[in-house]
């Protein structure tokens, strides 16, 4: 239910933006296009995280754990809400979730937890909320705390990404000319760092959930503002069962398998969840745009711009046919406005999210956020996300980076080959010394290896859905 | 083995607002590690990993008497590790490599894991032992005495975020809740 905020104070980044960026969440792109800048159906601004979590204070780049006055929730230890009656078995005393199936849409089945409520629950990020006879002590959320369902799906008509670029590129080029390129100032206006939108200090205070107030860079996909039904919703019953799955490991069993503490690849999604990028390094030239970012620093986009799909294969690709962790795209530029389209994805998890398939395929508009004297800002980024496998339908998030700098000054982006120093040992992810040795079972990589750890350790007794393969290598 | 015992400062310092290895920028998730359990060792660095997630230090806990490290049946250094910030944001602290060198002596809290295993997340200040040295001329730490830490040694250096001993004050007289609903 909507919990409207009334503290309206500003904090320091806001004064990084115009009064007039500062208000939006949205591009203005100043004309009323069919695929870009619609509006949303909801302001994040406006809902209050669901919980339960302590905050963190995170200040001049330190972090601090925050103390159980500092709980946002509706119960904890074991307690229940006032009002709400518990179910018999939920997330947190099921023996086997496989069987609740019925229980998912209720969200008192995950104590009204948001997706990051459940992370957090054993200390995931900050305090453990979980209490003193875990799992069964889990706190509750907020049950009356959920941002909308309608505005995390596209507003958009398109089926498809393929329909959806087409639609943009038409629209383009009749309003005067899709493959304008940017002028040079332009380009040099793209160039440069830009600060994560979980890294300016209203933001900090919204990731804590004390105040987020004209926050204009929040976004839903962190899974702080949702009920987990809402979630689920969103997705077609096997990656339902999926995201079950990684809910229960994370509040039930504490068996988290983040893919980067293993050096497993990131994923695509991961783009978008709240720290795994941190701030973006763009180079704009007018054939092509890289993005490099990612707190593990090795992220990379790079878009092709004017360059075509190749479509004869199962999914639009540009090289080879072979799936990519990152995807290929190309785009196109209406002058400083960029027009993405990213296909050839390697499905894989985002760690408190929900998985995705190799079906995978975005539209990406980046705009450019002006003040009124025409001052570059930064970048208004909206992304559509097409996944018939994974989703039933596509889905939107839409967020801001600032720019902060040229390539001037600061330090380099370095990139980052990542060094294995964590194993999963006993099915838990384990930081191991150098010269120990551990029993240790080379990951299938391409199949679900984190679901093969959950399987093998924790789910004993448990009766998994069977998949239809008439073939079977169990 | 002393992994339990903890010295006056150090005592504070966990009773604060538990400073953290930035899980903020973390790349596991945290919930391995036990946060209600802290443990303070005096060891010497046997190596620095400067990864880009988790720098680790990796060391050899020291006896009781400051005399030696702590040894298994077979003879061998007991290893533990503690990770925090990613390299970058450590190094920003003076927590790096070079600063950190092997046969460095100094002191940590940590948070374990919950397996038992030796490893934990850094909880508060680094004290590095102070320097001296040796009859080659070369500079070595020099262990605390018997039982002490290395943040009660005269020429420590502290590195890292501290902690409030105000602050420190506050919290512990806030009770951890035993239930409620709200």
């Amino acid at each position: 239910m909507r919990q409207v905020l009334k503290n309206t104070a500003i904090f320091a980044a806001a004064t990084l933006l115009s009064a007039v960026a500062a208000g939006q969440q949205i591009a203005d792109p100043g004309f009323k296009s069919v695929g870009r800048a619609w509006p949303l159906a909801a302001d994040l601004r406006d809902y209050q995280i669901t919980g339960p979590t302590i905050p963190v204070t995170f200040e001049n780049g330190v972090l601090s754990r925050g103390t159980w006055d500092q709980f946002i929730g509706s119960a904890h230890h074991g307690a229940a809400p006032k009002g709400v009656t518990p179910l018999p078995v939920d997330l947190f005393t099921s023996k086997d979730f496989y069987k609740d199936r019925e229980l998912w849409k209720d969200p008192r089945y995950f104590r009204c937890n948001s997706p990051a409520g459940i992370e957090e629950a054993w200390g995931a990020n900050t305090t453990a909320t979980i209490g003193d006879k875990p799992p069964g002590s889990a706190a509750w959320g907020y049950c009356d705390r959920d941002y909308p369902r309608a505005a995390i799906v596209s507003p958009y008509p398109f089926k498809t990404a393929e329909e959806h670029y087409k639609a943009l590129l038409a629209e383009t080029t009749k309003r005067g000319g899709a493959h304008q390129r940017p002028t040079a100032k332009q380009l040099e206006e793209w160039t440069g760092r830009y600060a994560h939108p979980g890294n300016t200090t209203d933001a900090q205070a919204d990731w804590t959930g004390r105040n987020k107030s004209n926050n204009p860079q929040s976004y839903w996909y962190r899974g702080r503002h949702n009920q987990i039904p809402t979630i689920l919703s969103l997705l077609t019953p096997e990656y339902q069962t999926r995201m079950v799955q990684e809910a229960y490991h994370a509040g039930n069993t504490n068996a988290p398998q983040w893919p980067s503490q293993y050096c497993w690849p990131e994923g695509f999604m991961r783009r978008w969840h709240e720290f795994a990028v941190w701030e973006w390094h763009i180079i704009a030239a007018p054939s092509v745009v890289q993005i490099v970012t990612g707190v593990a620093r090795n992220f990379i986009t790079t878009i092709h711009v004017d360059r075509e799909f190749k479509m004869d294969g199962a999914v639009p690709r540009l090289g080879q046919d072979v799936p990519r962790w990152y995807g290929e795209t190309v785009g196109f530029w209406d002058g400083d406005t960029l027009i993405t389209w990213t296909s050839d994805i390697q499905g894989w998890k985002v760690h408190s999210a929900f998985e995705y398939s190799n079906k995978m395929q975005t539209i990406e508009i980046y705009t450019p956020n002006r003040d009124r004297s025409g001052k570059f800002l930064g970048l208004n980024h909206e992304a559509i996300f097409y996944d018939p496998e994974a989703l039933v339908e596509p889905i939107r998030i839409i967020r801001n980076y600032v720019k902060t700098s040229g390539f001037e000054e600061g330090d380099p982006y370095v990139f980052i080959d990542c060094v294995q120093t964590i194993f999963p040992v006993d099915g838990r992810s384990t930081p191991v010394s150098p010269g120990t040795d551990i029993q240790y079972e080379v990951p299938d990589m391409y199949g679900r290896p984190w679901a093969h750890i959950w399987e093998k350790y924790f789910e004993e007794g448990m009766e998994r859905p069977k998949g239809e393969d008439i073939f079977s290598f169990d | 083995m002393n992994t339990k015992r903890t010295v006056g400062g150090l005592v504070a310092a966990t009773l604060t607002a538990a400073v953290v290895a930035a899980p903020a920028y973390a790349h596991h998730s945290f919930s391995i590690f036990d946060a209600s359990q802290t443990k303070t060792f005096t060891g010497v660095v046997t190596r620095v990993n400067p990864d880009a997630n988790h720098l680790q230090i990796f060391f050899a806990p020291m006896n009781e008497a400051r005399t030696n490290v702590e040894r298994g049946p077979d003879g061998k250094a007991l290893v533990w590790a503690v990770e925090m910030a990613g390299s970058a944001a450590s190094a920003q602290q003076g927590i790096s490599v070079n600063e950190f060198a092997a046969g460095t002596v100094f002191t940590v809290s940590l948070h374990p894991l919950r397996s038992g295993d030796p490893a934990g997340a850094r909880e508060g200040a680094l004290y590095k032992c102070p320097r001296k040295p040796n009859a080659e001329g070369v500079m070595k730490s020099i262990p605390p005495p018997a039982g002490k830490h290395c943040d009660s040694v005269e020429g420590s250096v502290a590195i890292g975020a501290g902690f409030d001993p105000a602050q420190q004050a506050q919290q512990a007289q806030q009770a951890r809740p035993s239930g409620g609903s709200n």
